[in-house]
């Protein structure tokens, strides 16, 4: 049996207090203190988890997970909303490095391009326009940011405890209630198993998109259709004046 | 190469977390469905980890119902968000405490001092190309550039 639970949990604490110390407040606090906590928690979590035995691949995992986590925290922890955005950029960025760790790269494209491409932009544009010329008051002071930190952090625990206990990396037998690292078997969407070509290329994504889901996709279609028509007739008119 | 399912699952399972604070401790509205899109993100990645432990494209598929799904949400919550702050013409979630319902205690509100001596910094970006030329719109009214964004930004 691998890590015992103690190990795993400890850097939990570690970075919540890093988020807390980042939380925007009245008083001015040094950042390097939660830099020092952060480089803490994630070697603490670094130092527990599987490596791949690869080392190329867990250097990119590092360094993707590294990004994506602290870019979370500094987005959610910002004192100005534009850099909040941009973080959350580096945050798509970094996920995508991960999607293409784990063989889905058109999943990476499709995530640059709807998130880093349209998603962040328009939202700049509204920030921008919409900000004040003053620095914002409900900014500068979350609501209850340190209890919003305690219980997203016991969240974690809890997930990270059921995810090690069930974790297929350590077990090999067939546990009930153990996630199965078998190939699927059975006739249900048999198109979405993988064959002989590599996983997660356009071809067979699109096989398992169009013929095990295509219902979904149309569903889908018209659900953005649906959601483009709700945008134009909620955003305000011309004639009402704009921002 | 042995298997590593578990440090991406712990990965997404942080994400979500750290999602979860934003949506729960930021109260700026845009900031919010920026939360809300990294949970996304974060159940995404574990999406496609199940697929890749399953070998199968289920996950994969599931991802981009869940992208499909992002975009919609970002489109109708943009607009929902403009109509809001022409209203009240403030981003703040608080000043919109008064839709909840009749018998519920308002929230208990956030002690600070508003500090107007902070101003905002915005990203510097370092300008490209030409200065738009203003002569050649001469025959529109045009709006003067520079003269906003010292004041009152938003007229």
């Amino acid at each position: 049996m691998g890590t015992p639970l103690l190990e795993i949990l400890l850097p939990l604490p570690v970075g919540a207090a890093a988020v807390i110390w980042l939380l925007p407040s009245a008083r001015r606090k040094p950042k390097i203190v939660a830099g020092i906590l952060g480089v803490i928690s994630l070697f603490l979590l670094g130092r527990v988890t599987h490596s791949s035995g690869s080392i190329e691949r867990d250097v990119m995992f590092d360094v993707f997970a590294a990004v994506a986590l602290v870019s979370g925290a500094m987005m959610v922890t910002d004192k100005s909303p534009a850099y909040s955005a941009l973080w959350f950029a580096l945050v798509t960025l970094a996920v995508c490095g991960l999607f293409f760790l784990q063989s889905a790269p058109f999943l990476a494209a499709a995530s640059v391009i709807v998130y880093a491409g349209a998603i962040i932009v328009t939202f700049l544009f509204v920030l921008m326009l919409a900000s004040q010329s003053g620095g914002s008051n409900y900014d500068q002071f979350p609501s209850h940011g340190v209890y919003a930190t305690v219980a997203a952090f016991t969240l974690l625990g809890i997930m990270t405890c059921s995810i090690h206990r069930w974790s297929p990396d350590t077990k090999t037998d067939a546990i009930p209630g153990q996630l199965q690292t078998k190939a699927m078997v059975g006739t249900a969407n048999p198109l979405s198993r993988a064959n002989d070509t590599p996983t997660g290329s356009l071809h067979e994504l699109g096989r398992s998109l169009f013929g095990d889901y295509l219902y979904a996709v149309e569903l889908a279609g018209t659900l953005l259709l649906v959601a483009t028509i709700g945008a134009i007739g909620i955003a305000p008119r011309r004639s009402q004046g704009t921002l | 190469m042995s298997p590593d399912y578990e440090r991406f699952l712990v990965v997404g399972a942080a994400l979500f977390a750290l999602g979860a604070i934003g949506f729960l401790s930021r109260r700026n509205l845009i900031l919010m469905v920026l939360s809300a899109e990294m949970m996304l993100h974060g159940v995404g990645l574990s999406l496609v980890t199940f697929s890749r432990l399953h070998q199968s494209l289920e996950g994969q598929a599931f991802t981009v119902f869940v992208l499909t799904v992002a975009a919609c949400e970002a489109g109708l919550a943009l607009s929902l968000i403009l109509l809001l702050y022409q209203s009240k013409k403030s981003l703040d979630i608080n000043v919109w405490t008064e839709a909840r319902e009749a018998d519920l205690p308002p929230p208990v509100e956030v002690s600070g001092v508003p500090s107007k001596d902070e101003p905002q910094v915005f990203p510097k970006l370092t300008p490209a190309g030409l200065p738009p030329d203003p002569s050649r719109f001469s025959s529109q009214p045009t709006r003067d550039i520079n003269a906003s964004p010292k004041k009152g930004g938003q007229s």
